[in-house]
């Protein structure tokens, strides 16, 4: 059986980072925002669904904190770590995208579960067909997924310095991008831009930028010590 | 024949440190070899080397014959054992599941019956357990996974006495049925000594003793008696350490006693007695020290 | 159970060769295997072989395949003649010794190894 496979099969013996608690969470913040809508009355245009994003995001982090050094010790190398990894949340995200696909058709024909929440159709956001709130859900929770691996990967191997100089790093990038266009008067270009890119414009950028934090992840976690 | 473990000048340094300085080691095939050293020595880098957790600086490391580091199929037959192994969150039972899917000749009625002996709760966390439990659990894994390459980095530091003199005795009963390449760290020498063919003992990152047990038990032997005695025997000996008082003295010397020893110690009214394992390793560490002091090579 | 003096798979070999010559194990008896040896001292079962193949190389056990070593005919005579060769030197001299040292003459000496011996025949009783 391939490395990659054992990998992924690992994660499942258990799933509570990857399937449970993603889950579980979007549940729960779900209750937290239909009761004060029900006893309000609604409508409650919420943007609670970005919890299972955020998520995502965290479950990176901790399945290169506390799944890689276990993985590492029953033999799996570190490529095949991340490629099982990577290839087992790529399809769970293809399923959980699909998902949240039906939950906002769902929502859309029960009027907002009866009570005007729309919860799975966030305001400007993921408004198009349904296969696009699919691959546009898709390509976010993969993104956010090897975002926070970054964040794993680079403590496991600079420690915590390194990770205040990575977030750090990406504060000044941000900067440094504000006081250029600031500077140059560009903040039209810049909402020009976003007004004018198709959803599927957008979502082909969001998955360029994930390929390149996979690449970029891969190259990382070979250096990594647990 | 291939050597299971192949070490050639290898090194490991860290910004300020060198933890290990040009280790050149051999293990030809099944065998329990001990890795000895005081704390800081060098034993857990050079395993975790072997088990391609960390990188060497310098150096080639065969492991049944390649390059362990991210090779899937060398992995695959080596075991790594630690104390303080970081688990994901699963349930005892999802670690050795985990397990079994990964180590080919993984043996799940062995798992059973160690986990039973040491008394591990199957559905409690693993999170929950205490450390000697999370210990032993690192051991069970270790044991049952049956692997061609087995590493054990002092494991058995958070088990008690009851639960070490267990794991010993399974270890030796499966290892005398399905023999294989064993590494065992230890600080606990004379508990594990009657279990090593061989002994590699550590001091600041180098090899300061490579040889088989036998030779090295007993090879110091401490006389003591009235001094005038003691300085008679051991004449023309290396003697690696004297103690006085009054007059009485001790003095530890070097090489074995042969057959013309004892009657003469008699005669001599000395008494002879061979240092333990343990000893023989604390003197030998001891006069590492003091090379270096002296600005000797070891 | 084991000690320092001398290397284990001598002990090993001594044990056995002792508990042959007290008639513990009678000829054409089995010998404990080398993993029953091994889990018992709690030693590597490769040092229990060693031990084991001295009585062997020394015609005091034979191997039979498959079944497991046996005490050879004749090996507990050879080992209490083997003792009985080796008691004068390992016993007689070192006792003349020390009663010289204590200062008893030859006589003295005698007659303390006849009350010893009675003391112990009454044991034995």
């Amino acid at each position: 059986m391939s490395s990659s496979i054992k990998v992924a099969r690992y994660h499942l013996v258990y799933p509570f980072l990857l399937v449970l608690a993603p889950w579980a969470v979007l549940a729960l913040v779900f209750v937290i925002n239909l009761i004060p809508t029900v006893i309000q009355g609604g409508p409650n245009p919420t943007k609670a669904l970005a919890s299972i994003f955020a998520f995502m995001a965290f479950a990176g982090v901790l399945t290169i904190i506390r799944s890689l050094p276990f993985a590492l010790a029953l033999g799996a190398s570190r490529r095949s770590f991340y490629l099982g990894t990577v290839t087992l949340v790529v399809a769970l995200a293809v399923v959980y995208g699909l998902a949240i696909a039906g939950l906002q058709a769902l929502e859309r024909a029960t009027g907002g579960w009866g009570v005007s929440m729309y919860f799975f159709q966030p305001q400007y956001i993921l408004t198009g067909a349904w296969y696009l709130t699919w691959l546009t859900s898709f390509v976010c929770l993969v993104l956010l997924f090897l975002y926070g691996t970054w964040f794993g990967l680079v403590q496991q191997r600079w420690d915590t310095i390194g990770l205040i100089v990575f977030v750090f790093g990406q504060v000044v990038v941000a900067l440094v991008a504000i006081f250029i266009i600031g500077g140059n008067h560009d903040w039209h270009g810049v909402g020009h831009f976003f007004t004018t890119i198709t959803a599927a414009g957008l979502t082909g950028l969001l998955a360029a930028f994930a390929a390149a934090l996979c690449a970029g992840g891969f190259a990382l976690i070979r250096g990594v010590t647990v | 024949m291939t050597p299971a473990i192949s070490l050639t000048g290898v090194s490991r340094r860290y910004r300020d440190q060198l933890a290990l300085d040009g280790i050149d080691l051999v293990i030809d095939g099944p065998s329990i070899t001990g890795l000895l050293g005081r704390n800081g020595a060098g034993k857990t880098t050079l395993l975790r080397i072997i088990a391609a957790h960390e990188f060497a600086s310098a150096g080639r490391i065969a492991v049944l014959g390649a390059d362990p580091v991210e090779n899937d199929a060398v992995l695959a037959r080596i075991a790594f054992v630690r104390e303080d192994q970081a688990f994901p969150q699963f349930r005892v039972r999802h670690a050795l599941e985990a397990a079994s899917s990964f180590f080919p000749n993984w043996d799940a009625e062995l798992a059973g019956e160690l986990a039973a002996d040491f008394e591990l709760p199957m559905n409690r966390w693993v999170s929950k357990l205490s450390r000697g439990m999370r210990s032993a659990l690192s051991v069970v894994i270790g044991l049952a996974a049956r692997a061609e390459v087995t590493l054990f980095d002092e494991p058995y530091a958070g088990l008690d006495a009851v639960a070490r003199g267990v794991f010993y005795d399974r270890l030796l009963a499966d290892y005398a049925e399905h023999p294989r390449v064993v590494m065992l760290s230890s600080h606990l020498i004379d508990e594990v000594s009657g279990l090593l063919e061989r002994v590699v003992m550590l001091d600041r990152g180098r090899i300061v003793l490579d040889a088989a047990a036998d030779e090295v038990r007993g090879a110091f032997t401490r006389v003591s008696g009235a001094a005038e005695a003691v300085e008679e025997f051991v004449a023309g000996r290396a003697v690696l350490e004297r103690r006085r008082i009054a007059s009485q003295e001790a003095a530890v010397v070097a090489g074995g006693l042969d057959d013309g020893d004892r009657p003469w110690a008699q005669e001599l009214r000395v008494s002879l007695e061979p240092l333990s394992l343990q000893q023989v390793l604390i003197h030998t560490s001891a006069h590492a020290g003091r090379q270096r002091k002296e600005g000797t090579s070891a | 159970m084991l000690d320092d003096a001398t290397p284990i798979f001598t002990q090993i070999a001594e044990r056995l060769a002792d508990e042959i010559a007290d008639g513990g194990i009678s000829e054409g008896e089995r010998v404990p295997s080398t993993n029953e040896l091994a889990t018992y001292y709690r030693i590597n079962p490769a040092t229990a072989a060693k031990g084991v193949n001295v009585l062997i190389d020394d015609g005091l056990l034979e191997k039979r395949r498959g079944i497991g070593m046996f005490v050879a005919a004749g090996a507990r005579d050879r080992l209490l003649e083997d003792r009985r060769m080796r008691f004068a030197e390992r016993y007689v001299e070192p006792l003349v010794a020390e009663a010289n040292r204590l200062g008893l003459d030859g006589d003295e000496l005698i007659d303390l190894v006849r009350q010893s011996s009675h003391a112990f025949g009454a044991l034995e009783r």
